[in-house]
């Protein structure tokens, strides 16, 4: 697994256009080693090559599936209540391709 | 050297649901931008997907049309990555367990019959609709969430024509089936393929090139056929192909340059927790394919067979969902399928041609055709005659017999009174009964001519000829 740096993070921030102080990374750094060492350890545990992942608690199926009905959807001045930036009617993001 | 072309496709088919894949708000196109959302789609905190049922019931459908292994238990991953075309953060889609594996589909090329081999087929959620404009980019996420079918073919296609078969073949099923419009040009169904070049007889695949933007199934092939020069010229001149995503050019009849691929992007994907296993019963399964409509392959042999109408014609009409459905409907009415086939295809089509419509836009119900068409049959009224009638109903749907009548176009069928007009023909033209006589099968004609003349074209003619050919003889 390639390792967490502090060029890492910063590369990571980067794409997620944000950026954060010199302590703020510290901090992720050593956050981020100690989720790794405890990683280490689960890793240790033998003899798990023939265990199937557990995703879900309990070994249940369902049968339900949603009727194919429509429910009002919201209204448009509520679904786009959140976006900082709007233009004719549509959320207008800093350009997102070349 | 000679090369080969391996090339797969990814078709992806927006289903025409009433709602969404995991959420409630309506699938509609065209609607205005971000009026068909719901929190789910939106992502707001604390949301759940439940699946839809007419999603699955559709994906069983094209699975089984496809010759597939159908998965009776539903699991569904979440595709993980960044972008603001999916607010959750992630897709949910079928990774590790799709609903549909290993099928195929025959195609028809110049070559004789293939068959295409198909891997996957799953179910997914459309990504919302993005405008990138010069400075900034707008989201529309009426789109978001819009039921998805992808199919992976095999990458064991060869060239432009079989691409090009392969994807009509689908299109076909999808539209068919009523689980998509199909419509490349709008979006409803798209395809990206995958194409490198190998020398013939190597088993190594050599750097693959996507193409994306394939708007029609006459680009789907033209984009190919330009990408395999393209490479082969590269590979020819010693130049490696490299690994990126290009897009055909319309205008300019080639592919060119989207983004080169740098390191591949890594999904990690993993089950959706939110959406708990569900297995389908037997009767679940079986029930999707038996109400699935009637697919083209079905329709057609069932024209030849029952109907009897030839190979040519049977493929016409099945090259559209709604021609033949209109002709599945005016059969019904009992009028000769030859005839109700030569209608649609010659007239009903060169009316909807010149007039840009559809045929789901025509006035002209199925009936009245069959009503027009039996008066043929009948003898009522001729051919000719029939197209005159057509101009008038294919406006207005208005019942065939009337506006014959109205047209004066009835043709007298009644024996008595045309045999009045036959006697008088007959003794006005001795001369011509004469010349029969002796032989002169012209006068016959010539007799027809005057007893249609005073019925001012109205006498049915087959009858009339056969009348006047019995009172000759008695002569």
């Amino acid at each position: 697994m390639k390792a967490i740096t502090k060029e890492v993070l910063k590369d990571a921030a980067s794409r997620l256009m944000f950026d954060m102080s010199d302590e703020q990374y510290d901090t992720l750094e050593k956050e981020f080693e100690i989720i790794i060492k405890q990683m280490k350890l689960i890793g240790e545990i033998p003899d798990v090559d023939n265990v199937e992942p557990m995703t879900f608690p309990f070994d249940v199926t369902t049968d339900f599936l949603r009727e194919d009905e429509v429910t009002e959807p919201l209204t448009k001045s509520d679904a786009l209540k959140n976006a900082k930036d709007v233009l004719d009617g549509q959320i207008k993001l800093p350009k997102v391709v070349g | 050297m000679n090369f080969e072309a391996v090339i797969g496709i990814e078709i992806h088919v927006e289903m025409k649901t009433k709602s969404k894949m995991f959420s409630s708000a309506p699938v509609e196109f065209g609607a205005e931008p971000n009026t068909l959302v719901n929190p789910v789609d939106m992502a707001f905190p604390g949301t759940m997907p439940v699946v839809n049922k007419q999603a699955v019931i559709n994906a069983i459908r094209v699975a089984n049309a496809l010759h597939m292994k159908i998965d009776q238990e539903l699991w569904f991953d979440r595709k993980n990555y960044f972008y603001a075309d999916l607010p959750k953060g992630f897709q949910i889609t079928q990774d590790k367990r799709p609903i549909g594996r290993d099928g195929y589909v025959m195609i028809k090329t110049n070559n004789g019959e293939k068959k295409i081999e198909i891997e996957r087929l799953h179910m997914e959620e459309d990504t919302c609709k993005q405008l990138h404009l010069s400075t900034y980019s707008l989201l529309d996420y009426n789109r978001a969430g819009t039921p998805l079918i992808e199919i992976v073919s095999r990458p064991n296609i060869r060239n432009g024509e079989e691409a090009m078969k392969y994807v009509e073949q689908i299109k076909s099923i999808v539209q068919f089936s009523d689980v998509s419009d199909g419509k490349m040009e709008e979006g409803s169904l798209r395809c990206d393929v995958n194409i490198s070049l190998r020398p013939i007889g190597s088993d190594k695949f050599g750097t693959k090139v996507e193409i994306k933007n394939l708007n029609s199934l006459s680009n789907v092939e033209k984009a190919i056929e330009f990408e395999i020069t393209r490479q082969q010229q590269l590979l020819l001149s010693g130049v490696p192909v490299e690994q990126e995503t290009r897009r055909f050019d319309e205008t300019r009849k080639e592919t060119v340059l989207m983004r080169k691929k740098t390191d591949a992007v890594d999904y990690k994907y993993f089950t959706e927790p939110n959406i708990t296993p569900i297995k389908l019963s037997d009767e679940f399964v079986k029930n999707a394919i038996e109400t699935c409509p009637e697919l083209a392959a079905s329709k057609k042999d069932r024209y030849m067979t029952i109907l009897g109408l030839n190979e040519y014609d049977s493929d016409i009409l099945i090259q559209d969902k709604d021609v033949s459905d209109y002709f599945d409907k005016a059969v019904k009415f009992n009028a000769s399928p030859k005839l109700l086939a030569n209608w649609i295809m010659v007239d009903i089509a060169a009316y909807l041609n010149k007039n840009n419509l559809k045929i789901k836009d025509l006035q002209l119900s199925p009936e009245h055709l069959s009503d027009l068409i039996k008066l043929i049959e009948e003898g009522k009224i001729s051919s000719k005659q029939a197209k005159d009638v057509f101009a008038v109903i294919v406006e207005n749907d208005a019942s065939p017999i009337d506006v014959a009548n109205e047209l004066g176009l009835v043709q007298m069928s009644d024996e008595g009174a045309i045999f009045e007009l036959i006697l008088e023909v007959l003794k006005e033209n001795p001369q011509s009964i004469e010349d029969y006589k002796n032989g002169k099968d012209r006068a016959l004609g010539f007799l027809v001519g005057q007893v249609m003349k005073k019925s001012r074209g109205k006498a049915n003619p087959a009858m009339t000829s056969k009348m006047i050919l019995d009172e000759l003889k008695k002569k």
